[in-house]
């Protein structure tokens, strides 16, 4: 095993990967700051372009793209908090309480389960059932089933977190005389912040991709999400590349910085704890 | 205030961890639960706290039967074995929590903090967090935490057993005074019988579940109730010896002595201190041969093998002899023990 | 005594209902959007609409064994699943194992690699069919500059080359995933046993064998199960990349569903469709998940 040669190799493997990874995106950001003769240029012009923002001022001021950003965010802010809040309390209740039967591990377990389900699955029945609520094209109908979706993974992750705060300190707040409640949000909480945050981030990020139930309870201009009005464009007959290409540039821009930001509980918020990152 | 047990049992599922516990607590006593572990005393004391429910039986303190008050409501202070302190907040606000959780105003939260804090010495501390205490600080802070409530009592679970040998000598003696100086009522528990002895007015020994005597360390020590609390208390421990009483007589294998007791299979114990061991054949001594000798500075220990017993004997200082040499022990026979063979018997009440 | 028993015994009445308060809002939650829709659907895929009302009937089930279409997308997601998920594997765990060391720069290096898999999926498509148009993609541009000959590589307008384009999409997207949890879990695993191994004279594919995997096995599973489980139920990518096309190229199941639902109103068929499919999925994931229970 000679060092030096696994170490060039080692070197071009992640050098190689990097690019891979990476080029895509940037030939999209590149388009999205191409007038429209160097995109379609031969050949393929990577830096040698002069840039212009006419594709982004086509999309957030002339088009309605800065309503689906708009709507994006208030729909992930707002179903994240409340996934937290009820995800958080079942799973302070399934960690530190033992219930007759096993009841707290079998729950824990359904709850995961309910995140298996092929989304189009739930996706059909629930079109019908808004419809018949008369909410469709609603923010609230995205709202309600992005918690509902995001609430399995708060239970699930935040369930590790509990788990790893020593019984103790609980304990000792009682001792001391609080209430199981108050002992909760003064002791336990403040320790497991950096995992609510993580799963927050976690939460935000999915209910920002999320596609299939957007594009099936929204379709006007005014409840529309972010991927849906960038998808609209593509399956129009005319392609606008430009606009949705600066569209996806900002879709994306939030999520990268998310990502970067919680990066190191990752692998174990993708993984549903299985493995600690 | 007084604590008293009546017949509280504990079972987790089908194992009786606690066992038909009766125990009266006088106000202002230091009553040490001691006993090897797995024998319930931890149990009792979580019991006492409110962290675990009780199976059967009553708990009162002073007049009020506890069973079904809420942990959060019985005023006790309980000093944890992780000392269990609050990692994110500061000593100052670790030691305030039980009075901010009472709604004390600021300024009265304040003034008992600073009070506790000059008396246990920890006031240069106030502003750090637990991480950046040593084992002795963080104890004292955990002790600060339960003065600073003036509870009914003090609970302790084990809160020496993480410090090292000299800090814990010296903790002991500062637990000591300050009880002396509090005068609270307070249960510690420990299975460790050096610290039962120094530190209790009464000790309650456990095993297995169930009390084996519950008396004061001197009477512990000088006169326990059963085999079992013989072998615990004392370092160290009694010498056993199987043998029988014979018209007078007690035969155990090389070693006889007459006794004014009746007959039957017994086992014969005797603390090293009542074995004295003579360099030169006396009348009635015992002969033995030496199996090692441990200088401990102000003391030896003989290790002693008579006939088929291993017997440990206590020797002055400036006592030596060979390994394998003959020495001659005198019993002090007054003081040895009896219990019957095989079964202990259990506390009578 | 085992800590495992110190979970918190509640003294009195009120303090026996916390738990369950706690945890009501989100079973409520979840009843009412994830199992009152699946008994919805139940109804819906076993009602259909006639002149006289609406009837019980089993014609969309019996519907299923007949259609070709319905074959052929479940075909289709099976191939692809089976496709992505091999090489996925395969490249994750390739790169795991040689980056499984001390590198310089590798925040830097997990952070560049965790852009595919975070960006939206609509952005995914939007991506590659930049990246893949004949005419003016960066694929074509570039193999062209090298002399190939682009005409034929129509990508995404010819059959067999976008059910390939569709799987590499995949495959760009998530392997970095596969590879980060894998690399974790080679990292958990401690140097005790490869030090013995060692000095017991084993060989590397033989420690690969004997120590690696065997102790990889939890996160292999983990990892094996979560892109199954999300590979059968692909949607997104497909539907911007190639709505399913040409033709039918590349329609995968749930994109099928969508289609008969949306496009053709026939939500009964569409939910009886959503039952095999969701048994399908729930098959899987108790095999996977007894296969980790037992680690």
């Amino acid at each position: 095993m000679s060092h030096g040669r696994t170490r060039i190799t080692r070197t071009t493997v992640l050098l190689v990967a990097l690019v891979a990874a990476l080029t895509p995106v940037y030939w999209m950001i590149t388009i999205s700051l191409k007038i429209e003769s160097d995109q379609f240029a031969y050949p393929p012009k990577w830096f040698s372009f002069t840039p212009t923002l006419q594709h982004y001022y086509d999309a957030f001021v002339t088009r309605s793209f800065a309503q689906y950003l708009l709507t994006s965010a208030i729909v992930a802010v707002v179903s994240t908090a409340c996934a937290l809040v009820i995800g958080t309390l079942a799973a302070y209740a399934l960690t530190r309480f033992r219930l007759p039967y096993n009841l707290d591990r079998k729950l824990s377990l359904w709850i995961l389960s309910t995140r298996m389900f092929p989304a189009i699955v739930t996706a059909v029945p629930l079109f019908l059932m808004m419809r018949d609520l008369r909410l469709l094209n609603t923010k609230a109908s995205l709202i309600v089933v992005y918690t509902a979706f995001n609430l399995p993974f708060v239970v699930w992750m935040m369930r590790g977190f509990f788990a790893e705060v020593p019984r103790d300190l609980e304990e000792a707040a009682l001792v001391d005389g609080d209430s199981r409640l108050g002992a909760l949000v003064r002791v336990v909480l403040p320790l497991v912040s950096p995992g609510l945050a993580a799963t927050a981030v976690f939460c935000l990020i999915v209910s920002w991709n999320e596609f299939l139930f957007a594009l099936v309870l929204t379709q006007t201009d005014a409840a529309m999400t972010l991927p849906v009005g960038i998808a609209g464009r593509v399956t129009q007959y005319e392609i606008k590349w430009g606009v949705m290409s600066a569209a996806g540039a900002v879709a994306m821009m939030p999520i990268l910085v998310f990502a970067l930001a919680m990066q190191r509980y990752l692998v174990r918020g993708l993984s549903l704890g299985a493995v600690k990152g | 205030m007084g604590i008293r047990f009546q017949n509280v049992a504990k079972a987790f599922g089908d194992t009786k961890v606690v066992d038909d516990l009766s125990l009266e607590i006088a106000d202002g006593e230091f009553v040490v639960l001691l006993g090897p572990s797995g024998c319930g005393k931890t149990t009792t004391l979580r019991m006492l706290a409110g962290l675990e429910t009780v199976s059967s039986g009553e708990i009162y303190i002073g007049d009020q039967r506890i069973n079904d008050v809420p942990t959060q409501q019985r005023d006790l202070a309980m000093v944890f074995q992780s000392y269990a302190l609050y990692p994110h907040m500061s000593i100052a606000e670790n030691i305030a929590y039980p009075l901010r959780v009472r709604k004390l105003p600021r300024d009265e939260r304040e003034k008992r903090v600073a009070s506790v804090a000059k008396l246990l010495e920890i006031e240069s501390l106030l502003d750090r967090k637990p991480r950046q205490l040593s084992g002795g600080e963080r104890q004292r802070v955990a002790l600060a935490r339960a003065i600073v409530r003036e509870p009914r009592a003090y609970l302790m679970d084990e809160p020496l057993s993480n410090l090292d040998a000299r800090l814990r000598v010296q903790m002991r003696g500062e637990l000591k005074r300050l009880q002396h100086q509090l005068g609270t009522t307070t249960i510690y528990v420990t299975h460790d019988q050096a610290e039962a002895m120094t530190l209790a007015s009464r000790v309650a020994v456990m095993k297995k579940g169930r009390l084996q005597q519950f008396d004061t360390p001197l009477n512990i020590y000088n006169r326990p109730a059963n085999r079992f609390v013989a072998e615990f208390v004392g370092s160290p421990s009694m010498n056993f010896v199987e043998g029988t009483i014979d018209r007078g007589t007690f035969v155990g294998a090389e070693i006889k002595f007459p006794v004014n007791r009746s007959g039957g299979h017994v086992t014969m114990g005797i603390r090293p201190e009542h074995i004295h061991v003579l360099t030169q054949p006396q009348d009635d001594a015992i002969p033995a041969k030496v199996y090692v000798t441990e200088l401990m500075g102000n003391e030896t220990f003989v290790f002693l093998t008579v006939g088929p017993h291993k017997l440990i004997a206590r020797a002055p200082a400036d006592f030596r002899a060979e390994v394998e040499s003959t020495v001659w022990l005198r019993l002090e026979v007054e003081k040895a023990h009896f219990f019957p063979k095989e079964k202990s018997t259990d506390y009578p009440e | 005594m085992p800590r495992s028993r110190r979970f918190f015994n509640a003294p009195n009445r009120r303090e026996l209902l916390l738990p369950y308060l706690l945890v009501a809002p989100a079973l409520a939650v979840l009843l009412a959007l994830s199992i009152y829709p699946l008994l919805y659907s139940i109804t819906v895929s076993l009602q259909q609409e006639t002149s006289s009302g609406i009837v019980w009937t089993l014609s969309h089930f019996k519907r299923l064994a007949t259609d070709n279409f319905f074959r052929t997308a479940m075909a289709h997601t099976f191939v692809y699943a089976v496709a992505g998920l091999t090489c996925e594997f395969l490249l994750g765990l390739g790169l795991a194992l040689l980056l499984n060391q001390q590198i310089r720069g590798r925040g830097l290096f997990r952070a560049s690699l965790l852009v595919p898999m975070m960006l939206p999926t609509v952005v995914v498509g939007v991506v590659w069919r930049l990246m893949l148009n004949p005419n003016f993609g960066a694929i074509n541009g570039t193999l062209k500059q090298f002399g190939v000959d682009t005409d034929s590589l129509t990508w995404t307008a010819s059959p067999r080359l976008a059910f390939v384009a569709v799987i590499a999409v995949d495959v760009w997207q998530w392997t970095p995933f596969v590879f980060l949890v894998l690399l974790a879990g080679l990292q958990a695993i401690p140097q005790e046993p490869y030090e013995a191994a060692l000095i017991d004279g084993s060989s590397r594919w033989q420690t690969f064998r004997h120590v690696t995997l065997p102790l990889l096995k939890p996160a292999i599973l983990i990892v094996l199960l979560l892109r199954t489980m999300d590979l059968l139920r692909v949607f997104d990518q497909i539907f911007i990349l190639t709505e399913g096309g040409p033709g039918f190229a590349t329609e995968m199941i749930s994109l099928y569903i969508y289609r008969t639902a949306f496009r053709f109103s026939d939500f009964g068929y569409a939910a009886a469709m959503s039952f095999v499919l969701l048994a399908l999925t729930n098959v899987i994931s108790v095999v996977y998940l007894k296969l980790l229970q037992k680690e």
